[in-house]
């Protein structure tokens, strides 16, 4: 690969990154999550942020930015304090990954400046290097370990271009290992280096350099297999120590490829033939070229994402945020989420999900959701089944505030999911209390009346009070739910006011008509009080039977709301 | 006494004070309190779903019950919730079974013998009047205070088992140990009006008016409560209006001043 080549692919990919880059933190202010993000415009959230940036910079808030660095950024505590084999899984990945990068990838610009002494096949570079790959590795397999044994209905969220971008990383880390192997075992690389320094690649000239090479550096020579001839080694070392000692170590401190390359020797000729070292060393570098363009589209964007999010909160002043900057944390929050789906294994209402089967339920998916409906406003505007389980995710959560409090990178999930649910409710998603408000109760039961067998739920194992008629056939009548119930007594004249009350609900269910009563102000606005259950004379779960409906209206009339809606 | 403390979501997310005076008075009362890695009481969704509802209770029941800790919540709607799956869980045995597989895929069961409990009761019965008297060093003398009871503590009483239905007086009684007055109010086993909130904010305010307008009328100086939904509702409800508000205070705090507590350790100013 020619130089000029090399630094021309590298300058195109590192452009293309930092435009990708330029696109991705462009979305921080351009993106609007939550009804009050709808009327800031990007020039109020631009200088929001750059004033918030330079009036805590220059101000007492200053220490609290270092030490935000420092322990956020840097030592990761929120990450520590969760789980301590991510933590360090995590150190792993990011001290391995940082020193593979600056003393490997730009040792040119970097190391040698540092060590002009540098020589990547001498020690420590050349144990280092295996060092760092081997961390780097085993920090994602901590990570990827401590992330496995989740049950099937709590998955972990992906996002496009993760995958490729962890194949990538893959990819760049064997290419790498495998590279060094080869160049370890071949024959073909000792003699362009004997070319180089000695001039020769002749076979019988270079014997004795040959057999030292052999015997301890590890070159797979198909005719020196066996123990050494003691007179060639000594005459080789000498030649050794003039001509290549100064810049090589033995590889043997190369403690990943050199194993690698043991396993390499029998058909390193073969490799050889086939111009191995070449193919690996491509891919190795357009590999690293590839994920260089591709970071900013994936999951690692959060190694930007996050430093500048946790710096952020580190910067806050005590106050709450302006609606301006609160839209852009918004924004921001959606590429630092990291996926790792912690706040998943706290949420309180993850056995609910698991039991819905609705994924949806969970934080992590809900960032996703919230910032797809903010980039694609028209993707939820069918009702449907896939709404209305975007739309459960919003409204079942009690905003009990534990994803916010364990989120590793400080996210304020809190004030998203607030935001998120102003946006579904405006997408025509509200809570079920509010969109049954959509029709009258007798509008609900035409609807229904149009498709036999929507009342089947009747017979449902989840509404077990309301399916037999044992449960309010005692109803007598007598009105005491009603003369008890308070939102009867403040139920009000206005429009919206409550349209049956509760003994007229159960004269209804009396009578087998539990479709008028399911879409009813009554049923919806019933308070829970249990007044009526309790002063029941004939002992009638009224109050129970009132959630019941509720239960079943949710399933039946959600489904009439789907199939009457405009193409 | 030992139980496990059920704090559900809203108490922590809104309202710390609740909890650290709970902690506080339930310390220096000689209860001792555990935490074990609760989920949502299931409340939220039983309108949703009864069985996604049931699971969710019964998942807290059986964490307590592989701790052999019986359950304190100071949360009445997270009380009635739990008290509520236990009666599904009790008459459908089929229930029963679907509950107990979803429960088993995580390695837990059913117990039979976890009893779920409120602040109140547990303080009233529990540690009893007379050793609460007796704790009581600073008395809140001539303090009017109106107790609001919060309906799913009360009812429906065959479930919750809380007190008398009609005639109440768990919640006076313990006013009266603090040493402050509890004054007679008609509406102080009415609704607060939070659970229709959401649903229809304009008829939960007239609910809530209703009930701080008693309150004060019957000369309360103080409306105590035991359940967040509620104290947030009354506080919430009250804010921003023309008059001065009529105060709030959750009993655990009222009980805490008068046993001499530092307001700090009660989460009040």
């Amino acid at each position: 690969m020619s130089a000029t080549f090399l630094r021309m692919a590298l300058l195109v990919s590192l452009g293309l990154c930092a435009l990708g880059i330029l696109w991705r933190v462009s979305t921080w202010f351009r993106v609007r999550i939550g009804p009050d993000a709808r009327t800031i415009p990007l020039h109020r959230r631009l200088s929001a942020a750059v004033g918030g940036a330079f009036a805590a910079l220059f101000s007492r808030r200053t220490p609290g930015i270092l030490k935000a660095f420092v322990l956020d950024v840097l030592l990761q505590r929120r990450l520590f304090a969760d789980s301590k084999v991510r933590w360090l899984g995590h150190l792993f990945i990011l001290a391995g990954f940082l020193l593979l990068l600056v003393m490997h990838g730009l040792a040119k610009l970097v190391t040698l400046k540092v060590f002009p002494a540098y020589q990547a096949t001498l020690d420590p570079f050349l144990f280092l290097r295996n060092l760092f790959g081997a961390v780097t590795v085993l920090g994602v397999m901590m990570v990827m370990g401590a992330r496995r044994h989740r049950p099937a209905s709590s998955p972990i969220v992906r996002r496009p271009g993760d995958r490729i971008f962890t194949a990538l990383l893959a990819l760049v880390l064997v290419s790498g290992f495998l590279l060094e192997a080869q160049k370890v075992a071949s024959p073909r690389a000792f003699y362009r280096m004997t070319k180089e320094y000695l001039d020769t690649t002749d076979p019988e000239e270079t014997l004795p350099l040959r057999t030292v090479w052999a015997a301890e550096y590890g070159v797979a020579f198909p005719d020196l297999q066996g123990t050494p001839d003691p007179d060639k080694l000594a005459e080789g070392r000498e030649l050794h120590n003039d001509a290549c000692a100064s810049c090589h170590t033995r590889p043997t401190s190369a403690f990943v490829s050199y194993p690698i390359s043991r396993a390499m020797a029998p058909v390193v000729e073969t490799l050889d033939e086939a111009d191995a070292e070449r193919w690996l060393n491509y891919l190795h570098v357009f590999a690293c070229f590839l994920g260089l363009i591709l970071l900013p589209f994936t999951r690692f964007f959060h190694a930007l994402a996050d430093p500048v999010s946790l710096l952020a909160n580190g910067a806050a002043s005590t106050g709450p945020l302006s609606p301006a900057a609160r839209a852009t944390r918004r924004a921001l929050a959606t590429d630092a989420c990291v996926g790792c789906s912690l706040c998943d294994d706290r949420c309180s209402v993850a056995p609910i999900a698991r039991h819905l089967g609705n994924p949806a339920l969970l934080p992590s998916h809900k960032l996703l959701a919230t910032r797809d409906l903010a980039l694609h406003p028209h993707s939820l505007d069918r009702v449907d089944a896939h709404a209305r389980r975007v739309a459960e995710g919003a409204w079942l959560c009690t905003t009990c505030g534990r994803c916010t409090e364990r989120c590793p990178v400080g996210l304020d999930l809190a004030d998203m999911w607030d935001a998120g649910k102003g946006d579904l409710a405006h997408a025509g998603h509200p809570a079920p209390a509010q969109w049954v408000q959509e029709r009258t109760a007798l509008e609900w039961a035409d609807s229904l009346g149009a498709s036999p067998g929507a009342l089947d739920v009747l017979r449902d194992a989840a509404s077990p009070l309301s399916a037999h008629r044992e449960t309010y056939s005692a109803c007598v009548q007598c009105q005491t739910c009603t003369n008890v119930c308070p939102v009867v007594a403040h139920g009000g004249e206005e429009p919206g006011a409550i349209d049956l009350t509760p003994q007229k609900v159960m004269n209804l269910l009396r009578l087998g008509m539990v479709d008028l009563a399911l879409g009813s102000r009554m049923v919806w606005n019933c308070a829970t009080c249990y007044q009526c259950q309790e002063h029941c004379p004939e002992g009638i779960r009224v109050t129970d039977v009132m959630l019941e409906l509720r239960g079943m209206a949710y399933r039946s009339l959600g489904q009439s709301r789907e199939r009457r809606q405009p193409e | 006494m030992k139980y496990a403390l059920f704090l559900g979501c809203k108490i922590p997310a809104a309202l710390p004070a609740y909890e650290m005076s709970t902690r506080a008075v339930l310390g220096r009362l000689g209860v001792t309190l555990v935490d074990l890695p609760f989920n949502c009481c299931g409340n939220p969704v039983r309108s949703v779903d009864r069985e996604a509802f049931v699971v969710a209770a019964a998942r807290n029941l059986a964490l307590a019950g592989r701790a052999g800790l019986d359950v304190l919540t100071p949360c009445k709607c997270c009380f009635g919730s739990l008290r509520h799956a236990q009666r599904f869980l009790d008459e459908d045995p089929a229930l029963r079974q679907r509950v107990q597989a979803f429960l088993a895929r995580e390695g837990l069961s059913l117990p039979t013998t976890v009893v779920v409990e409120h602040l109140l009761p547990v303080l009233a019965r529990g540690v009893g009047l007379d050793a609460i008297t007796a704790a009581v060093t600073a008395p809140r003398t001539g303090l009017r205070v109106a107790a609001h009871y919060g309906c799913h503590a009360l009812r429906p009483s065959d479930v919750t088992r809380f007190d008398h239905p009609l005639a109440p007086t768990l919640f006076e009684d313990l006013v009266r140990a603090t040493g402050a007055t509890a004054v007679e109010w008609p509406r102080r086993l009415d609704c607060c009006g939070d659970p229709i909130h959401d649903a229809n904010a304009p008829l939960a305010d007239r609910l809530t008016q209703a009930k701080v307008d008693d309150a004060r009328e019957s000369g309360a100086e103080v409306l105590a409560t035991a359940c967040p939904y509620c104290h947030l509702r009354f506080t919430e409800s009250q804010a921003g209006g023309a008059r001065a508000p009529l105060a709030t205070m959750l009993y655990p705090q009222l009980l805490g001043l008068a046993m001499g507590l530092a307001p700090r350790t009660l989460g009040l100013p």
